[in-house]
């Protein structure tokens, strides 16, 4: 059976960067555009991963992470959080946050492929 | 912190000389890919280094190169003439960046900035040749330049918590090569008060992979600081193809809780010994194909500092002083066991001394990536084709005699070069090769080093000499010369036979000071020349500066030493010979041998004994004799210099303490013969 990833970002021209990318390896893929939005999908269905931005309006990566590790199900799907190469602190704090990896911005699709595999088979 | 860095500077003008000396090589087999190892290893030592130490410029532009020859080292670019001239030009540049002062200065700047640009455009010309880099991969799957790496992963016990599942991690690593896995459960507690949501389990691992330390420690990018991690190199092969080691290895593992870092180690080298034996082996067979300057990897040699060394030198110096006391002293007490120790003493004195004398030597080797450097330049800069050759590389001498003796060496290659060597065309008229060839050649003879220089160029014409000394009134219009005075005009202050002065040897610095450099290390020089077939330049050297072997002799109350080396045989003969002669001439073994009354020339009175004591010594390709009152014995003398006061003379080169205390001269015999006929000579006229 195919995994499931749901990928939280603001961008639209990231969500499909990452999407396509994903789709293309096999993965089924769900979207949000925002943490709250992408809470909803938190809802006992199947998921393996999530990919989500930091910076994002009505609720930040870092807050959206700190909402699925409360969760009984969800609270060690891994978190992969996308950021930039000069966002050191950003790092420490999703990580304490609890957040699983990272993926630079910006990135190649074998990049993106790399970070996934180190999360999930 | 200084301290460090300057040991650094050491280290890094060694890789720097190391790196100059690969290129040099490379140059000549462009294929060789230990060559390009050797390279990038010397840049990368470099560049590590550099950072550490704050030499933030070098650890820069040593990085850009770096790049460049990671690139021709996988096989994505050529080694070309290009790369290397501009790969040659960074290496002088770099050794201004290690010396670190002047970065300021804007000649300096526009330097920099222009190589880093070249560096550049060779990075980016890239996509240019994959046809080559297609042929070249498959020749990279068939070399394997894997390396084994240990690494030691113990998680944090809630490493769960956020997701990660560590064997996605130990997988991963298997994609980097062949592995060799130990999972660790020891810290697996009893059933009962086992937490399924920690993790308590841990890891060795032997990973063989072509990647490098930063590829593995990637591996572990989102854990590093939620484990224990240990990532080390332990050996630059692939171990795992080692039955023995990795079956060692495992039984140690099942034994005992964790392997670790040490054992490992151990383990290999116990193995490796035992595999370099068999290389070696094999390197003994196919030495010759091999080029003679790339050295295996054994630490055959440590670093001293050439201060400790001169120290040794001066301690066994004084030893051999002492030594000389305590024979004496033993000799005059008459007691038989102290004469056996005073023998002893001399005996070991006389190794230890042997002993150190070698230390000291260095190999003229050490010099000819210099002069490499110099031929190549230079000839490409006169537009000349010139190929430089060295006989004898191995050959050693005292350092002090190598450090003087570099510049005027390459003060003769650059004459040999610019006057010597025709350009092409020339060459070509005069039925000659078109490229030029120059010899150095180094070779023992007795006591001495001779070190030949020889080209094959142009010659010095006699004439020519001739008519510009009367010229330069250096000599009288009517003098009658023989060719070989005539060839040593020109080591005389002021004197060059260039038509037209090139900015390379028209430095002001003339053969003048190359002799006068070579005389301070008791060098001589020899010239040989014939017009249109070459030159011949012979340097002849004392093998060290500090102690010789010397006759000791006395005339009148003092002591004199005269060389060893120079001394063939010793006759007795009656006083009235050498008194009553008016041509200085004495038959000996039937050969009529010419000869000077010491104390005649000293100016000391008639000696009063019957029997006089005839040296023969060598000058030139003759045999010459020095009359002296009485021979004492073999003498290892301690040269001491006499000060400043006596240097106008020669034929003194210096003084010696003997066993009672008194002062011994050491007689220069070449100069004092040299100096006597002149002498003559004149009062005949």
């Amino acid at each position: 059976m195919s995994k499931n990833i749901l990928i939280v970002d603001d961008s639209e021209s990231i969500r499909e960067v990452v999407s396509f990318t994903l789709k293309n390896e096999g993965y089924e893929v769900k979207v949000g555009v925002d943490g709250k939005d992408a809470l909803k999908f938190l809802d006992g269905s199947a998921i393996d991963l999530i990919i989500t931005d930091l910076h994002m309006p009505v609720m930040d990566g870092i807050e959206f992470i700190k909402e699925v590790r409360k969760t009984d199900q969800y609270k060690r799907v891994p978190i992969l959080f996308l950021t930039t190469e000069s966002q050191a602190a950003k790092k420490m704090e999703a990580k304490e946050a609890g957040a699983t990896g990272w993926i630079i911005k910006p990135f190649v699709p074998a990049k993106l492929i790399g970070a996934l595999k180190k999360v999930l088979r | 912190m200084d301290k460090f860095k300057n040991k650094f500077r050491e280290e890094a003008a060694d890789h720097i000389n190391d790196l100059e000396d690969a290129l040099l090589l490379i140059e000549k087999d462009k294929g060789n890919k230990e060559l390009v190892e050797r390279i990038f290893r010397s840049m990368h030592s470099l560049k590590g280094g550099g950072a550490m130490f704050g030499f933030t410029m070098l650890s820069e532009f040593t990085h850009n190169l770096e790049n460049l020859y990671d690139r021709v080292r996988s096989g994505k670019m050529k080694v070309t003439r290009d790369l290397l001239d501009m790969t040659l030009a960074s290496v002088d540049h770099m050794k201004l960046l290690l010396a670190d002062e002047g970065l300021d200065e804007p000649d300096f700047k526009s330097r920099h900035l222009n190589l880093s640009l070249q560096i550049k455009k060779y990075v980016e010309n890239d996509g240019e040749d994959t046809e080559l880099r297609e042929k070249n991969d498959d020749a990279d799957l068939a070399k394997d330049n894997s390396k084994t790496f240990y690494i030691y992963f113990e998680p944090n016990q809630d490493i769960f918590n956020d997701g990660t599942n560590p064997l996605f991690l130990v997988d991963e690593l298997h994609s980097l090569g062949e592995c060799k896995v130990f999972a660790h459960f020891n810290k697996v507690p009893e059933l009962k008060n086992i937490d399924v949501t920690k993790c308590y389990t841990y890891w060795e691992m032997l990973v063989v992979t072509q990647e490098n330390v930063n590829a593995i420690s990637d591996v572990f990018i989102f854990v590093e600081d939620q484990c224990e991690l240990e990532i080390m190199e332990v050996s630059d092969k692939n171990i795992l193809t080692n039955e023995q080691i990795v079956s060692e290895i495992e039984k140690l593992a099942e034994e005992r809780k964790d392997v670790g870092i040490n054992e490992i180690q151990q383990i290999i080298k116990k193995y490796s010994i035992k595999e370099k034996k068999e290389e070696k082996l094999e390197h003994i067979i196919s030495k010759k194909e091999k080029l003679p300057s790339v050295k295996e990897n054994v630490i055959s040699s440590i670093r001293v500092s050439s201060n400790k060394l001169d120290q040794l030198m001066n301690l066994v110096s004084e030893l051999v002083t002492t030594q000389a006391r305590l024979s004496l002293y033993a000799e005059e007490s008459g007691q038989p066991e102290l004469v056996t120790i005073a023998e002893n003493v001399q005996k070991l004195s006389r190794q230890l001394r042997d002993n150190a004398f070698d230390i000291v030597l260095v190999p003229i080797e050490t010099m000819l990536t210099r002069f490499q450097r110099l031929v190549r330049d230079l000839s490409k800069e006169l537009n000349k084709v010139v190929v430089f050759t060295a006989e004898g590389a191995d050959t050693e001498l005292d350092k002090t005699i190598i450090e003087t003796l570099t510049d005027p060496l390459l003060h003769i290659l650059r004459n040999c070069i610019d006057h010597g060597i025709e350009n092409p065309e020339t060459r070509k008229k005069l039925n000659k090769p078109e490229e030029g060839k120059i010899l150095l050649k180094a070779f023992y003879s007795g006591a001495n080093v001779h070190i030949q220089i020889h080209d094959d160029g142009a010659g010095m014409d006699v004439e020519k000499i001739k008519a510009k000394a009367i010229e330069k009134e250096l000599i009288s219009p009517d003098a009658n010369l023989t060719k070989k005075e005539i060839l040593d005009l020109v080591f005389l202050p002021g004197f060059s036979t260039a038509t037209n002065v090139t900015d390379v040897s028209g430095r002001g610095v003339g053969m003048d000071v190359v002799k006068r450099k070579l005389t301070e290390i008791r060098g001589e020089v020899e010239l040989d020349s014939e017009l249109n077939v070459g030159t011949t330049l012979t340097i002849k050297l004392p093998l060290t500066l500090s102690i010789i072997d010397g006759l000791l002799v006395k005339i009148a109350h003092n002591h004199y030493i005269l060389p060893l080396s120079s001394v063939n045989k010793i006759y007795a003969t009656e006083h009235e010979k050498v008194v009553n002669t008016y041509n200085n001439l004495i038959v000996l073994d039937g050969d009529q041998i010419p000869f000077y009354y010491l104390r005649e020339e000293f100016g000391l009175p008639e000696g009063e004994q019957d029997i006089e004591q005839v040296i023969i010594v060598s000058y030139e390709d003759r045999s010459i004799g020095l009359v002296v009152d009485e021979v004492i014995g073999e003498y290892q003398a301690v040269l001491k210099s006499l000060g400043k006061m006596y240097k106008k003379q020669e034929i003194i080169s210096g003084a010696t303490i003997l066993g009672d205390g008194t002062v011994a001269l050491v007689v220069d015999t070449n100069k004092i013969i040299s100096q006597f006929s002149e002498v003559k000579i004149k009062k005949e006229n």
